[in-house]
């Protein structure tokens, strides 16, 4: 265990090997060091998780080095194993370690970007490294380093093809919109600072009763902002649909697997604070409400298969948040690892069908692809079962568990479980029609299947632990936070069986509609109440076109009117007097021997009269 | 005992030479005149020493005239050199020519 500092510095060194080399190393060189650098990671992770569990403690902590001393706020650079951070440990090395090794199969022939391989693996292994940072950190300013860190990688990756303007205009906007999250989160931290004097999260969680109510609403709610930001949900989940501009495997590390849930770990890891708070705890609920409401309707009329994935992981988040909202810990981290699992099984699936299609990504273009790209549609299959969160699947398990906790939630049980279960109506409906979309009719693209073991391979082992991943997922994550409520759930009651039925009556529905055509879905949204409801799903319920008016329109009317900034006038007029006195006193350098005389004779006669005291 | 000179007319004397050297100094453009007004304010000041002196009788008037002397010596000594430089570079001996170290 003493070892543990390997984890994230692996990473690091693969970033540091890279990112000097820039680009100039052999493609397979690059190979090795970029994923075999996570590799190792996940070795050194799975050695500390062993070591962790035998060892029976609580909690393992390992101090680096003191990162500064000022005035007794000495914050230090510890790593703090606990269960909760070791399942994130866990996903992060494991699934990031899988991700690395289809990306060496992607990746390796894009000549889009001259020494695009090198940067791709520095960036993602800096991202590993940061993300690492995040969950390992035992004190707040730590884990905000880490926080950071992978929103810089984020948008490094998102805006990794930067010859088109689109992809930076992406990347941008998905660093600016989390931004406003995260500045949230830092005024979160400052008044949490304020309160307590300590960021360390342990003596945080120990200290925060002596909260009054109000201030730990107030930072509950402030932290909650960063996490809204980071995981993309309402009102701040604009970016995340737009992020699918990178590279697949980095949608698939980045945008679905790992960095999306750093907003469900940070109110899981500071859930004391919330507990002081049942607003803020109910906000949480609600968020997650609205979003998995909301994105699943749009995933149903989405074209792009990509982004039908990035609207399927905010409502996964959605259920995470909401789990969190309703005090079932254990269940969202445990959803938070399942869906891990599918999403990036998902999302590398849906990369070997587009990369087989030459960069498509319009499902309309698709069809029939079953027969012609086997690996893709089993491991898409197996991901589709679990997001739809059919039974025995991994996604069942976490999902049902978040239900039947929301669904005895004391005040709002019935209104909670019915939303969260019209949604799983709807995840299983948009899942169907992708799928049959992509593989089911007839053909309309030649596939031209290149994919190798080392992209394969990545698919099996994640399908096989989407499958399985949710057997052990009590023993694995029900001691994660101190709630207890995971292996209470029946399978009997009405509730429970109502549970496992909404996902079945969406894929039959899903199938009569798009399959046998039952009801014809073109001729749906061809009538005037179809089509604008078309739209209105289409553009994400209407938020960009909001923020739109509400934020970017004043913002940019105002910098029109100021194009002269009116608070540069100070310093212009300051600028202006120097200029002036340095012009007059430059008027009196002559050149001249005989005026500097005359100066020198007249001065000397105005001391002698001073001293004279005549003057 | 010949007749003492009043102090203060030989310190008027001095003033009067004092200023004809500053007046030199401050309105001719030829460097040789310029130079020549310089010793005579240099005279006037070393006069005044030497009043002084005498109508204290002490020996300092006279040290400070001998330091005077030298100070005259290596002035001109620096000053021809200038000169010299002047009529090289600007072909003539006015001070006005060499005003390019204006602001």
């Amino acid at each position: 265990m003493q070892y543990l500092w390997l984890v994230p510095a692996l990473p690091l060194l693969g970033f540091l090997v890279l990112f000097i080399a820039q680009g100039r190393l052999p493609d397979r060189l690059v190979a090795v060091v970029g994923a075999g650098s996570v590799g190792l990671a996940a070795l050194a992770a799975l050695a500390a998780g062993l070591d962790f569990r035998q060892s029976g403690a609580d909690a393992y902590a390992q101090t680096l080095w003191t990162w500064m001393a000022v005035d007794g706020f000495a914050p230090t650079i510890t790593l703090y194993l606990d269960s909760l951070s070791l399942v994130m440990m866990g996903v992060i090395t494991g699934v990031g370690f899988l991700i690395h090794l289809y990306a060496t199969g992607y990746m390796w022939n894009d000549h889009e970007e001259p020494r695009g391989y090198g940067r791709f693996f520095a960036y993602m292994n800096l991202f590993v490294f940061a993300m690492l940072m995040l969950v390992l950190g035992d004190n707040l300013l730590t884990l905000f380093l880490g926080w950071e860190g992978v929103g810089l990688c984020s948008y490094l990756l998102i805006g990794f093809y930067h010859r088109d303007a689109a992809n930076g205009y992406a990347a941008r906007k998905a660093f600016v919109v989390t931004r406003v999250g995260d500045t949230l989160m830092a005024l979160g931290l400052f008044l949490l600072f304020r309160e307590l004097g300590t960021l360390e999260i342990q003596q945080v969680l120990a200290a925060a009763d002596g909260l009054s109510a109000g201030m730990a609403t107030a930072i509950a709610l402030l932290l909650l902002g960063g996490a809204v930001g980071k995981s993309a949900q309402v009102p701040l989940q604009t970016w995340l649909p737009d992020a699918m501009a990178g590279p697949t495997p980095v949608s698939a590390l980045i945008h679905a697997a790992t960095m999306v849930t750093a907003g469900v770990y940070l109110i899981a890891r500071m859930h004391d604070v919330y507990l002081l708070s049942p607003t803020a705890l109910l906000c949480v609920a609600v968020v997650g409400l609205a979003t998995l409401f909301i994105s699943s309707f749009t995933a149903l009329v989405q074209t792009d298969i990509k982004r039908v994935l990035a609207f399927s992981t905010m409502s996964q988040i959605g259920y995470m948040f909401f789990a969190l909202g309703v005090g079932a810990w254990s269940a969202a981290i445990f959803h938070l690892m399942t869906h891990a699992f599918f999403k990036a099984l998902l999302f590398l699936a849906a990369g070997s069908v587009i990369l087989a299609l030459h960069h498509e990504q319009d499902m309309f273009k698709m069809g029939g692809l079953r027969k012609k790209l086997p690996v893709p549609f089993a491991s898409m299959l197996v991901g589709s079962i679990c997001l739809a969160a059919l039974p025995l699947t991994s996604g069942f398990f976490s999902k049902d568990a978040i239900m039947l906790a929301a669904f005895d939630h004391p005040q709002h049980g019935l209104m909670f479980w019915g939303v969260a279960a019209i949604a799983a109506f709807m995840t299983a409906l948009y899942t169907t029609r992708m799928m049959l979309l992509v593989f089911a009719g007839e053909s309309k693209t030649e596939p031209h299947d290149a994919s190798k073991a080392n992209m394969w391979a990545p698919l099996v082992l994640l399908g096989v632990l989407s499958l399985a991943g949710g057997w052990w997922g009590f023993d694995i994550v029900g001691d994660v936070l101190p709630d207890g409520g995971l292996a209470e759930v029946s399978h009997v009651s009405p509730q429970a069986l109502a549970t496992i039925a909404m996902p079945l009556l969406g894929i039959l529905l899903g199938l009569a509609v798009f399959g046998r055509r039952l009801i014809d879905a073109q001729s749906v949204a061809a009538t005037r109440g179809g089509r604008l409801a078309r739209l209105f799903f289409f553009s994400g319920w209407g938020f960009d076109w909001v923020y739109d008016r509400l934020v970017k329109g004043p913002f940019v009317w105002l910098a029109r009117i100021n194009e002269s900034d009116v608070v540069d006038w100070l310093y212009r007029i300051a600028a202006g007097t120097a200029r002036a006195f340095h012009h007059a006193t430059a008027l009196t350098q002559t050149g001249r021997l005989r005026w500097y005389a005359v100066n020198m004779a007249v001065g000397l006669i105005v001391v002698f009269l001073i001293v004279l005291e005549v003057l | 005992m010949a007749v003492a000179v009043p102090v203060f007319h030989v310190l008027l004397v001095a003033g009067v030479l004092f200023l004809l050297g500053l007046l030199g100094v401050l309105v001719r453009r030829n460097v040789i005149f310029l130079l020549m007004s310089l010793e005579v304010m240099m005279n006037a000041a070393g006069l005044a020493f030497i009043a002084a002196g005498a109508k204290w009788g002490e020996p300092d008037g006279q040290i400070m005239f001998m330091l005077i002397l030298a100070l005259a010596a290596a002035e001109v000594a620096v000053a021809l050199g200038l000169v010299l430089q002047l009529a090289r570079r600007f072909n003539t001996l006015d001070i006005d020519a060499a005003s390019e170290l204006s602001g």
